[in-house]
């Protein structure tokens, strides 16, 4: 095992700055996923991480030495590709087995070596055949495999289950976790799925345009969203964002919002100045108004109703603006019914614009 | 009867095709088993005569034609394997690395295949007599073993069928850069070598004009010019070169059964999830 540490890590093609300035240290152990929308330069920094790719300027350290001069091998890293990258004419065994070849281990290690990995991840019965011969699932194990057999200081993963189907991606999620939990490998695992990231990762480092906009817990950056992008980025469904104004009278404060709604902020959480900023409100913290005694309500139309099983995902109109509400309570509602949702001050974020 | 009239006027079309294509090789292993004056009488016979092994000796007699037929393989065997191997890796470079003026290199390789053969005659002569290796079987197969139209074949095969991630894995499997070419694109690339061995074998097997000019030694001889040296005899025994041409087919129709399985198969099938 090994702790990864990046220092004031660029990387440029030409003219193109497509990492800037990055700054990450995951802990030996560590569970830590980098998450953020396509071509935000993610899987660029995993490559470099792993010696594929080389930095224009920055550090890569592993346990403290520094590595950008040497090759993966050189840096005990293993690494597991969106595309599984197995080797078509050799059999899972074959492919499990390459890399100890290499190191010129003997057969009867191998076999061993290979055996154990494959117990892992109960590959037994397919030694003998060929990837193409593998379903999605299968390939995706074997590949696990392959990483796996080495003992590496470092797992990286490169959006490892976006091949496979919703069921399947569910159940190799489960089962990555499990075997972080028996290895214990420090991993680095790239997806642009934040459920994934925040299902597995211990820590989650959410990227955009090349450049790391929040690092922590998946409970933290779903309570503490550093920006709005974040706060847009973590949860299923994602957090309203309207437009507001911050007003404070003496120790409390309130946002007026366009329809002219005011919504009570606690002031501690709402370290910012009056004027206009984003208001962002997470679906599920919205309930549905009980009496005419609740607070801090929005009222709005509903626009459409989507039914989920354990919630009804509503879309409630609102001065021209389009609210999703998760409601657990299941009431049943009519299309253009006026409804009154509330939220709790603690709950509401809000933004500098 | 709609599906089956076009299938049989399809049919038809390509057996006449076929005979057309088999007629001159059946038409010389007939001619080698008759006697000249038999060849020469009107109409000419069409069926295998009993001359084979008078025609056999006649053959030995004008030209050592297994010293002959052993030089065409010494030098399409070591032309082909050498393609195989330099062309391969060429392609491998041009594929897998990035490097200054890759693209100018690889443009200024396609645009020589547009220069006629015929008007490179001259020159490579005199680089020949130059390196001193006129009048050798080196000079026939050493120049084309790095030719543009083999790695131009396999470099396109490997663009479309090895991903990059391939051989970062491999990377990061610790290979190194010969033995990912050696042990992971070369196995994936074979249907391509088939291809390139049977095209460069075939070429060198038939060549004529570049032992015609670099050849002067008769037991030097590869089978073409041996076979058209005999012809410029006065009262050319053609029983005993046809026989020696329709000899000279079997190595070429041999090395097809053997590639021809390679060139069919699919091995990339499952390298990625397509």
């Amino acid at each position: 095992m090994a702790s990864v540490e990046l220092k004031n890590l660029s990387k440029s093609f030409g003219d193109v700055e497509v990492l800037h300035q990055l700054n990450l240290t995951v802990a030996e152990g560590e569970f830590v996923a980098l998450v953020g929308p396509s071509g935000c330069g993610k899987s660029t920094l995993l490559r470099i991480i792993a010696g594929l790719e080389e930095a224009s300027s920055g550090d890569v350290l592993m346990d403290d030495k520094w590595v950008n001069d040497l090759t993966p091998r050189e840096r005990n890293i293993a690494m597991v590709f969106q595309s599984y990258a197995l080797y078509p004419h050799m059999t899972v065994e074959e492919n499990m087995g390459f890399n100890l070849r290499i190191s010129g281990l003997s057969k009867l290690e191998i076999k061993q070596r290979v055996g154990e990995a494959a117990d892992i991840l109960d590959l037994g019965e397919l030694m003998k055949r060929k990837p193409s011969q593998l379903s999605g699932g299968q390939r995706q194990r074997v590949a696990m495999g392959r990483a796996l057999v080495r003992n590496p200081d470092t797992f990286l993963f490169d959006e490892p289950l976006s091949n496979l189907d919703a069921k399947l991606r569910v159940q190799m999620r489960e089962e990555i976790k499990r075997l972080h939990q028996k290895v214990r490998t420090t991993s680095i695992y790239v997806t642009h799925d934040q459920i994934e990231a925040m299902t597995l990762a211990d820590r989650v480092v959410i990227m955009k345009d090349g450049r790391i906009q929040q690092i922590g817990t998946p409970t933290e950056l779903y309570q503490n969203p550093a920006n709005v992008f974040v706060a847009g980025f973590i949860g299923s469904p994602s957090m309203n964002l309207l437009d507001g104004k911050l007003e404070t009278k003496g120790k409390t404060k309130k946002v007026i919002l366009s329809d002219g709604t005011k919504l009570n902020v606690r002031s501690n959480s709402c370290p910012l100045n009056d004027g206009d900023v984003i208001v962002g409100l997470r679906p599920e913290h919205l309930h549905l108004a009980k009496g005419k005694t609740e607070k801090n309500t929005l009222t709005g139309t509903v626009n459409l109703i989507e039914p989920t099983g354990a919630q009804n995902h509503l879309k409630i109109s609102m001065a021209g603006k389009s609210l999703a509400v998760a409601d657990s309570t299941l009431v049943p509602l009519a299309l253009d019914e006026t409804i009154k949702v509330c939220i709790a001050p603690e709950q509401i974020h809000v933004f500098a614009k | 009867m709609r599906r089956t009239l076009p299938n049989i006027s399809l049919h038809v079309v390509m057996i006449i095709g076929v005979l057309i294509t088999i007629f001159p090789f059946v038409w010389v292993a007939i001619m080698g088993t008759h006697s000249r004056s038999d060849i020469f009488s009107s109409p000419p016979p069409f069926y295998f005569g009993d001359n084979l092994l008078v025609n056999y000796e006649k053959l030995l007699d004008v030209m050592p034609f297994w010293t002959v037929l052993f030089n065409s393989l010494f030098v399409s065997v070591m032309g082909t394997a050498g393609a195989v191997f330099f062309c391969s890796m060429c392609a491998y470079g041009f594929f897998a690395y990035d490097f200054r003026g890759k693209n100018i290199v690889f443009g200024v390789m396609i645009a020589s295949m547009m220069v006629p053969p015929i008007l490179t005659i001259i020159p490579s002569f005199l680089t020949i007599k130059f390196l001193g290796i006129l009048d050798t079987h080196f000079a026939l197969w050493f120049p084309g073993i790095a030719n543009a139209f083999g790695i131009f074949l396999i470099r396109q095969y490997m663009v479309n069928s090895i991903t990059r991630d391939l051989l970062d894995a491999a990377k990061v499997d610790g290979a190194s850069d010969f033995r990912i070419y050696w042990s992971v694109v070369l196995p994936l690339i074979k249907p391509a070598l088939a291809t390139l061995a049977i095209v460069m074998f075939i070429g060198l097997w038939n060549n004529f004009l570049a032992p015609l000019i670099l050849i002067s030694t008769p037991d030097k001889y590869v089978l073409t010019l041996a076979l058209r040296s005999v012809q410029s005899v006065a009262n050319s025994p053609w029983g005993a070169i046809m026989l020696g041409t329709f000899l000279s087919m079997v190595p070429l129709l041999l090395a097809f059964m053997f590639f021809s399985k390679q060139m069919m198969a699919g091995l990339t099938a499952g390298a990625v999830k397509g």
